[in-house]
């Protein structure tokens, strides 16, 4: 197989540069700063440095065992939930935090839904002297408020925004358009692997790491391949960094988990790749959820996280290719596999992450006594209001 | 008034009635109309055309009416004045680029301006467009090298839309000395006007505007101008630039 993207970008017909003319530069900058990045040994170094004793990498793997019987299948949970932060964004921010220093950036900005990625940029920032300033919908500075006190607590400053549903698109809109003034001084560090490229490679680069070690760690535990992985899908960090240690070169079939929501309607879910058609939005062409005229839909899920009504293009090009699947769990079903997990095993998972437990618990026939690795992005600290209030405790 | 100048309403706002009516009336001051045709998600967009764009989607915006305000305009236009659209890439893509441009050719719109499609991504809507005689619009920014200049400013058809600034719609036009000379290149190598826009909104910008190009596009100061005082706002703004010239 061809190495994806291509050099514009591209994953087979998705992907690209849809952005403002005044970008296109700073693209190109950023794009040949990597190239650069990628080939420095003391930049290698250091990243690996900062991944094993800041971070806290590798992360285990675990058995759950109690889960396991209950469910008539042998569950394994890549923890990223142990990550320093507490969920996968962090293994992005050290390497774009870096990149960003090489660059010589004095100024970094953010977009961030559950506000993990926003904690995980601020921590950063704070760990190089950088002034951070992070992007969040005001409905999920209500609704992620432990977050928000994180991110203030080490140094950003916090900028609600009140356009549109006031979520992670939302966010997303506001820091492009920061992007757009402040150029010459100021890195925007995605937080997903999404948007114009090279963003959806470099995000996804950094976030392999999650899948290397699961596939070294289930190989010296089963001495093979799982039958299943799986992992949520927002913009796609997580998934594609788990995905693509095995994608076209492994029998593992591959699961990608959207947020089916309260119902299949539009505006009830943020499932994009599973309800919606292709599309252009925030630099990337990939699947989307609109309407016939083109116009993105509001989008709903239980977990901020996921709740984007877009994808990044690298799961676009896999799901078209069939080398991945991509199937929804209710906010109902996440829930409930939240509890679960706790109950069970005494973790206490991300609303983000419970989605990928929350299929296979619903569609448990299906994983009858199969191998599945499910990877835990995040833990659910952040969530504690949400899932007090959703559910009976 | 002196120069190559747009203007710039959004499609059917603040209602279909009076965008008519202003369109009809800026046109007799302005070579073209730049019709916005509302998006979601307008990244390039201040907030002032942000709210204009989701109120009008609140309230279930339909290409079709918009359409029907559109003949109007050119049936009531002088001939020669230019209509064009500006709208996001997305609204294009989900029609599908081809049937968009045969939309706006029997519309009578004759340019179509994407500021989220860069001169990079632009060659798939260009050769979709071409066949039915619509134009890309392209940009050139501060942000350019003069090698992109050249070779975007080459390739311009319509005319080419100068963004004065670092920034979105409704910031402040400031232009550098080294802004100013890329707009120089820019119309040394053009064979269409190079007009300035972002950041015009009364006599001075626009003046300064037609010091360095060959015309100017006015948006967000409209708009604003519409929400304080409906027409007549517009027409007193109108009436004021016509005195610079
Ligand atoms: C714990 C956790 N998992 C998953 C996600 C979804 O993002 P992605 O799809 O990029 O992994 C988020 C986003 O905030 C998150 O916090």
């Amino acid at each position: 197989m061809k190495p994806l993207p291509d050099n514009k970008g591209y994953f087979g017909p998705y992907g690209g540069r849809f952005i403002p003319e005044t970008l296109i530069n700073a693209l190109l900058e950023l794009e040949r700063a990597y190239t650069a990045f990628r080939k420095s040994p003391e930049m290698k170094r250091e990243l690996d440095n900062l991944l094993k004793n800041y971070a806290g990498r590798p992360t285990p793997l675990y058995h759950a065992r109690r889960l396991s019987s209950s469910l008539g299948a042998e569950i394994f949970l890549k923890r990223e939930d142990l990550l320093h932060t507490g969920a996968h964004k962090l293994n992005n921010t050290l390497g774009q935090i870096l990149l960003a220093r090489f660059m010589g950036k004095k100024r970094i900005i953010a977009e961030t839904g559950a506000g993990q990625h926003g904690v995980a940029t601020a921590t950063v920032c704070a760990l190089m002297g950088l002034k951070c300033l992070i992007y969040m919908g005001s409905l999920d500075v209500k609704r992620q408020a432990p977050n928000v006190k994180r991110m203030m607590l080490l140094g950003a400053e916090v900028v609600p925004v009140e356009t549109g549903g006031k979520t992670l698109k939302d966010a997303m809109n506001e820091a492009l358009r920061d992007w757009v003034k402040n150029i010459r001084s100021t890195h925007y560090l995605i937080g997903t692997a999404a948007g114009p490229h090279p963003f959806p490679r470099i995000v996804r680069d950094f976030q392999t790491v999650i899948g290397r070690e699961a596939r070294a760690q289930m190989k010296r535990l089963l001495g093979e391949d799982p039958d299943f992985a799986l992992a949520c899908v927002g913009g796609g960090s997580n998934a594609i960094g788990l995905f693509h240690a095995y994608a076209g070169r492994s029998r593992t079939r591959l699961i990608g988990v959207e947020a089916g929501g309260r119902s299949h309607r539009p505006g009830d879910h943020s499932a994009s790749i599973s309800l919606g058609r292709p599309g252009i939005l925030h630099g990337t062409r990939s699947y989307l959820l609109q309407d016939d005229e083109g116009q993105v839909l509001p989008v709903h899920s239980v977990s901020a996280g996921l709740d984007y009504p877009g994808v990044g293009p690298e799961h676009s090009y896999l799901k078209d290719e069939g080398l991945a699947e991509y199937v929804t769990c209710s906010d109902r079903e996440a829930l409930e596999a939240c509890l679960a997990l706790a109950r069970h095993e005494g973790i206490v998972p991300a609303l983000e992450s419970s989605h990928a437990l929350g299929y296979v618990m619903a569609k448990r026939a299906r994983f009858k006594n199969q191998k599945v690795l499910i990877n835990l992005s995040g833990r659910g600290d952040k969530d504690l209001g949400i899932i007090l209030e959703e559910t009976e405790i | 008034m002196k120069g190559y100048n747009g203007l710039y309403l959004m499609g059917n706002y603040p209602g279909a009635e009076l965008f008519v009516e202003t369109a009809l009336y800026g046109l007799k001051h302005f070579d073209f109309l730049e019709i916005g045709i509302p998006f979601t998600d307008p990244v390039a967009d201040g907030p002032v055309i942000e709210r204009a764009a989701h109120e009008l989607i609140e309230k279930g915006f339909r290409m079709d009416d918009l359409l029907r305000s559109v003949r109007r305009i050119r049936d009531g236009a002088p001939a020669g004045k230019k209509l064009l659209f500006m709208t996001y890439a997305n609204i294009v893509h989900s029609r599908g680029a081809a049937p968009f441009a045969s939309l706006c050719r029997k519309a009578g719109v004759s340019g179509v301006i994407l500021p989220d499609v860069p001169f990079e991504e632009s060659a798939p809507f260009r050769r979709a467009f071409r066949p039915e005689g619509v134009d890309l619009i392209s940009f050139i920014t501060p942000e350019n090298t003069e090698e992109q200049i050249r070779k975007i400013a080459t390739a311009a058809s319509g005319f080419l839309y100068c963004i004065s600034i670092r920034g979105i719609t409704g910031n402040a036009l400031s232009l550098d000395a080294q802004t100013q000379k890329k707009i120089a290149l820019a119309r040394s190598h053009s064979r269409v006007p190079v007009v300035l826009g972002f950041g015009i909104r009364d006599r001075a910008t626009a003046a300064t505007a037609l010091k360095h190009a060959d015309g100017f596009i006015m948006g967000t100061a409209v708009i604003e101008a519409l929400n304080r005082k409906k027409l007549p706002g517009v027409r007193s703004l109108l009436r004021s630039l016509e005195e610079t010239a």
